[in-house]
């Protein structure tokens, strides 16, 4: 009888509000209060991590969120990722062109932002990690961030009598080891999807940009799209953007140790770029028009710079305007304030 | 490697094994027996101990040891009459995945089970861990990255982590810190085989034969590269790790074999 009585309400709320309202009321509600799920949209490539390997669950999720906002998993115990990785700009590090580790040591480069993770083929700026399972350990173990190792958390969590009944929840067992903290963490990581832009909504038909945002777009697929390809904003390549003569850090070239890719990082997305600086492996550009202006008439020639930047962008002030109003559009305002992406607190 | 893709072949290394195992079945007793490895360390015939005694390279340098850790993986055992016995994995586990630690006595001493009966005389395995699982995502028991075997930096386990001190290293505090390797897809897990002879393991019902191995880190400066350690102190996942990783498969040494019955074998 209680069954019938909900179909019943949902079928006059169904045919009260009109089918569209209504499926897209439910929709809101499952987006709210449901556990992510990895939506592959119209135009996007296949993700290229596979969560049937790691299955998705509420129970998974959550405790992957709790552990992403927990101190524990720093030496001591003051550090969590999110304090480097902040929602509100799109999980980079707010003002920050350096993040600040355990006892305040200073890394070395620029904390990303944190989003479409799952279609990233590899980790850090200079791609050392893949697949995405095994990069909470980067910066778990960097004695400048959070100094830990992966044994260490677990003990902390096996001890702390909020953990077991959690990881029993998602893993069947509530004898902790790293393997199940790391596919936690990639649950809430890997789940942290952004599609939902103004440019997302105008792609779909459902909004319009104005003869700014328009031109921007123009400029942008002229100049840009080369590295940053849509829909992703990156080819995921390593390239070197002219940023300096003798590179201090040996990007890409410490991985691969070949000469060729020295001074080479990760092409970064530009979503939510607005809101993700400062900008660069070093965080060097404090603002995108710092950004522009180097690509318009700063790029430093080296043995490595990229050959489609020899020349340098062809932006002129109008250009770089129109391209700011474009990059304004990449910011997913939805993103940024989703609640099941938001801190758990205490209560969880 | 996607999931799919480690699933799908996994799927049929098991179905081999199955239909390997359904075959062996018919000509052969239903019983299966067990090989035991034990595995002690040494330089040069000295018993390695940890921390206090300083060794001699071939090279006439000194060095300590402070730790010895490393995988060895992929065994197979060689039966006199020409075939393989490769023993099951399964992708969810870290079964068949050894980690050795010199400072960890029940680390040293392992079975391969499900070893059907027969005389074998020849024993390979890899130092380290193969490439599929290399790159295979977060995996657990041995092959857990909580192990602390894990790079952090880049992705990849490390094969064999030797840490100790040398008055020739130009380290800071003299340390002696190598952190092997496969660097790049050319440079994978070292083979061993060793051969028995003039011993064979009889594995039967009643008998688990015990393979001794012995482990001389003296090799490790000599083989194929001679290394010197005022050359080289530090190796941490680098190319310039590549003359050890190659000299690593002339470590390993069968001391003996032991045929005892079952029982006994279990009990020692």
């Amino acid at each position: 009888m209680k069954w019938l009585a909900v179909f019943l309400t949902l079928v006059g709320l169904g045919l009260a509000l009109g089918w569209p309202q209504f499926s897209q009321l439910a929709a809101d509600s499952w987006r709210r209060h449901g556990t992510p799920r990895l939506q592959q949209p119209e135009g996007w490539p296949r993700p290229v991590y596979d969560f049937s390997g790691n299955p998705l669950s509420r129970a998974g999720f959550e405790l992957g969120r709790a552990l992403f906002y927990e101190p524990k998993l720093s030496r001591d115990d003051s550090i969590a990722c999110a304090n480097c990785h902040q929602q509100f700009v799109a999980f980079a590090n707010a003002g920050h062109r350096l993040s600040h580790g355990v006892n305040n040591a200073l890394g070395t480069r620029n904390a990303p932002a944190l989003f479409n993770l799952a279609w990233q083929p590899s980790f850090m700026w200079d791609g050392g990690v893949h697949p995405l399972e095994v990069q909470p350990l980067g910066p778990i173990s960097n004695p400048v961030e959070m100094a830990e190792t992966l044994a260490g958390v677990v003990r902390k969590l096996q001890d702390d009598p909020r953990y077991p009944p959690r990881f029993a929840a998602a893993f069947g067992s509530p004898r902790i080891d790293g393997q199940h903290v790391l596919l936690a963490l990639t649950q809430f990581v890997g789940t942290l999807q952004s599609a939902d832009s103004p440019y997302d909504r105008y792609l779909a038909g459902r909004v319009r940009f104005n003869a700014q945002e328009q031109r921007g777009l123009a400029v942008f697929r002229a100049q840009c799209v080369s590295c940053h390809r849509e829909p992703l904003f990156s080819d995921y390549s390593f390239r070197n953007n002219g940023l300096d003569a003798e590179p201090r850090d040996p990007g890409r070239a410490h991985i691969t140790e070949r000469a060729e890719d020295r001074g080479l990082f990760r092409v970064p997305s530009l979503r939510n770029i607005a809101v993700s600086g400062p900008y660069m492996h070093d965080g060097r550009f404090e603002t995108l028009d710092a950004v522009l202006a180097h690509y318009a008439e700063g790029i430093v020639s080296s043995a490595t710079l990229d050959p489609a930047l020899r020349q340098g962008l062809k932006l002129d002030a109008a250009d770089r305007a129109a391209l700011r109003a474009f990059l304004d559009t990449l910011t997913d305002e939805r993103f940024l304030h989703d609640p099941r992406f938001a801190d758990p607190g205490e209560d969880s | 490697m996607s999931w799919g893709l480690r699933k799908a072949r996994m799927g049929v290394l098991w179905l081999v094994m199955a239909v390997m195992l359904a075959a062996c079945g018919r000509h052969q007793a239903t019983a299966v027996g067990a090989v035991a490895l034990e595995i002690t360390h040494q330089v040069d015939g000295q018993a390695l101990q940890l921390h206090e005694a300083q060794y001699p390279t071939p090279q006439g340098e000194r060095f300590s040891v402070d730790k010895l850790r490393y995988y060895l993986s992929n065994f197979r055992l060689h039966r006199r009459d020409g075939q393989w016995f490769v023993p099951a994995v399964d992708a969810q586990s870290s079964k068949g995945y050894y980690l050795v630690d010199a400072a960890d006595p029940a680390s040293l001493r392992f079975r391969i089970e499900a070893v059907p009966p027969g005389d074998y005389d020849g024993i390979e395995f890899l130092v380290g861990v193969d490439e599929a699982r290399n790159h295979a995502g977060v995996q657990s028991g041995t092959l857990d990255p909580a192990q602390g075997l894990f790079w952090t930096w880049k992705s990849g386990y490390i094969f064999l982590q030797l840490e100790g001190h040398s008055p020739q290293s130009g380290a800071d505090d003299h340390a002696l810190t190598y952190h092997l390797g496969s660097v790049d897809a050319q440079d994978r897990a070292r083979s061993v085989y060793l051969p028995l002879a003039p011993s064979v393991a009889k594995v039967s019902e009643r008998i688990e034969p015990e393979i001794h191995l012995y482990v001389d880190l003296a090799e490790l400066f000599r083989g194929t590269h001679e290394i010197r350690i005022a050359q080289l102190n530090t190796v941490m996942g680098s190319s310039a790790g590549k003359t050890l990783s190659d000299n690593l498969p002339g470590l390993f040494h069968v001391d003996h074999v032991h045929n005892e019955p079952r029982h006994r074998a279990h009990d020692s």
